[in-house]
């Protein structure tokens, strides 16, 4: 696999692979872990049997179980710690994973669960064997299975191949320009596909990423202090992470003044966001682009220019990346439409996933053989036009959509917040302002009055969801009624549902 | 006053609690009631409704965790 072969020629250098606060992983160190680990699964009789599931953060050994189990051949599950330990357990089930690497202690006591002080222990020790090269994941073999939500309220897995990755690196490599090295940021989960920028796109390209995690983010008096010392070069996040670190005035070229680009991904870039980025980063660049996880993370991109700021439109998401193929249909059609038309754009091309992991009937939904062409594709959902050679992004088919970064089903928290006691049934709305979701509400029919006053109620609520959903999925405000508008269908209403906010106090 | 109540008030259009219901030393992270983009939205509306700045550079979450340390963190920015 190209990446493994990538580090294998780096750690003959003395570059640094990964910095995480104090800590410095070298690529020779990585390397030496990642072998480790591998000799490890081989000769566990447990390990060598399904998927490496990772549950953490940004831990920095995260990175060599991850290469680890490629070494070994075995694909690995990245699964972020803001999840309940239910959830987890889910997607433990549904990959049908061989070991678990626990950083988060979320897991203990659970079989097959390793802890951070077991493994660290296994990186330590020197590979009683070579790992043969011949084991690799390569080729069409799955590299990776990224479970994200689903609308029948469980994590819907992704699996992600060894040429996915190769066709995605290759795509995105321009986008940093010319020579090696650098400093690239490393803040997006890795259970999500865009972390796939710095890991796949930044190592493929010798350079170094700078780690920030959640607590740093929870606290941008910590965050701060590090970027001032991060030499960053590349900047890759969702929107979202560079509108919070707008609100400090101090986020400008001179606390970065080595970077030279900000890549965009995984939501709508807003006009007020480059509008801020050209005046606070005169001399970066700034890069949109657009790919849902089923594409391997991104199958467009495009510089943005004064022009496009000054336009009207939305940002575009730009042209397609190399080896990638778009065209605007009509939902069911894959015959391209004419340009300005307003359709549902389909992706053809390298990127394109093998499909959802385990679940054939879905996987014909929404991927295809295309005939004429040989290649394969997948239906995004995603409407979008193209004129004049750029495609715009202009929303959703379904109730899928993107908060803070995150892509989320609305029904996912809906079957979830039933599932909350005295709940019988929970509508979502996504508050939008400024051309994007900017918070969740959910309006919730209770099976009996609890005589609770509004706020210990939500309290109460989010408390519970919270042992089956992730922090970032739970509404900000959860609002009882009476009973739920209806619309012809039978339905919810969800329009008479987002009137009612507008009638009340909400800001 | 002014502070404490103009803050107040914007806790309680963030997270949807009715006058009075706010303890003043409730956690609001704890709790689930404010996350990263609330802090943002809250500091903005303090800005433009008290005209306070408080550097967002150097916000930690433990001094802004309840109504009361956020109250205490916005006067500390008042003074300067």
């Amino acid at each position: 696999m190209f990446i493994l072969d990538r580090i294998a020629q780096l750690k003959k250098t003395d570059r640094i692979a990964l910095i995480n606060r104090e800590e410095r992983l070298s690529y020779a160190g990585l390397d030496e872990r990642s072998e480790a680990f591998a000799a490890w699964l081989l000769k566990n009789p447990e390990g060598a049997r399904g998927p490496v599931v990772i549950c953490g953060g940004k831990e920095t050994d995260f990175l060599p179980c991850v290469f680890g189990a490629l070494k070994a051949g075995l694909p690995y599950v990245p699964v972020d710690a803001v999840n309940p330990p239910e959830r987890i357990r889910e997607i433990i089930s549904d990959a049908g994973s061989g070991v678990t690497v626990d950083f988060s202690g979320l897991l203990s006591g659970d079989c097959d669960v390793i802890s951070p002080g077991e493994l660290s222990d296994i990186l330590q020790s020197p590979p009683v064997a070579d790992v043969p090269p011949g084991l690799r994941v390569s080729g069409e073999d799955i590299a990776c299975i990224l479970f994200t939500s689903g609308s029948m309220g469980r994590p819907r897995g992704v699996p992600v191949s060894a040429d996915n990755l190769m066709s995605f690196a290759g795509g995105f490599s321009p986008l940093l320009g010319e020579g090696d090295g650098g400093v690239i940021l490393n803040q997006v989960s890795y259970a999500f596909d865009v972390s796939g920028c710095s890991l796949y796109g930044g190592i493929s390209r010798g350079m170094t990423l700078f780690t920030v995690d959640r607590e740093m983010v929870a606290n941008p008096g910590v965050l701060f202090h590090w970027l001032a010392r991060s030499g960053l070069t590349a900047w890759v996040s969702t929107p979202s992470f560079a509108e919070i670190c707008m609100s400090a005035d101090t986020f400008r070229q001179p606390l970065l003044p080595l970077l030279e680009r900000f890549i965009f991904c995984g939501e709508v870039l807003t006009h007020s966001l480059c509008d801020q980025l050209a005046a606070r980063f005169p001399n970066a660049q700034v890069i949109n682009t657009y790919g849902p996880t089923e594409a391997t993370v991104l199958v467009t991109e495009v510089t943005v220019t004064q022009e496009m700021r000054d336009d009207s439109r939305p940002i575009p998401i730009g042209h397609p990346t190399k080896g990638t193929q778009l065209r605007v249909a009509e939902e069911g059609s894959l015959v391209p439409l004419e340009d300005g038309c307003q359709g549902e754009l389909l992706i053809l091309g390298g990127n394109v996933a093998p499909g959802y992991y385990r679940q054939p009937g879905l996987t014909a939904e929404r991927f295809f053989h295309d005939q004429a062409t040989g290649l394969r594709g997948y239906r995004t959902g995603d409407i979008c036009c193209r004129e004049n050679g750029l495609f715009y992004f202009l929303g959703r088919a379904d109730s899928q959509i993107k908060l803070g970064g995150y892509r989320i089903e609305l029904e996912d928290i809906e079957h979830n917040l039933a599932l909350v006691k005295n709940v019988s049934r929970a509508a979502v709305i996504p508050v939008v302002e400024k051309g994007k979701a900017r918070y969740l509400v959910a309006f919730i029919l209770l099976e009996e009055e609890d005589g609770l006053s509004p706020l210990t109620r939500a309290i109460s609520i989010k408390k519970q969801a919270a042992e089956f959903l992730p922090a970032y999925m739970i509404p900000r405000k959860i609002i009882a009624i009476d009973s739920f508008p209806l619309g012809v269908s039978g339905k919810t209403d969800k329009k008479s549902l987002a009137a009612l906010l507008d009638k009340g106090s909400a800001p | 006053m002014k502070i404490e109540n103009e803050i107040m008030a914007i806790l309680n259009e963030l997270t949807g609690a009715e006058a009075g219901e706010l303890e003043p030393a409730l956690d609001l992270f704890e709790t689930g009631l404010l996350d990263s983009f609330g802090v943002v939205s809250l500091f903005v509306e303090i800005e433009e409704r008290l005209g306070v700045s408080v550097a967002a550079e150097t916000i930690l979450r433990d001094e802004i965790s309840t109504p009361e340390k956020i109250v205490r963190r916005v006067k500390r920015a008042a003074e300067c």
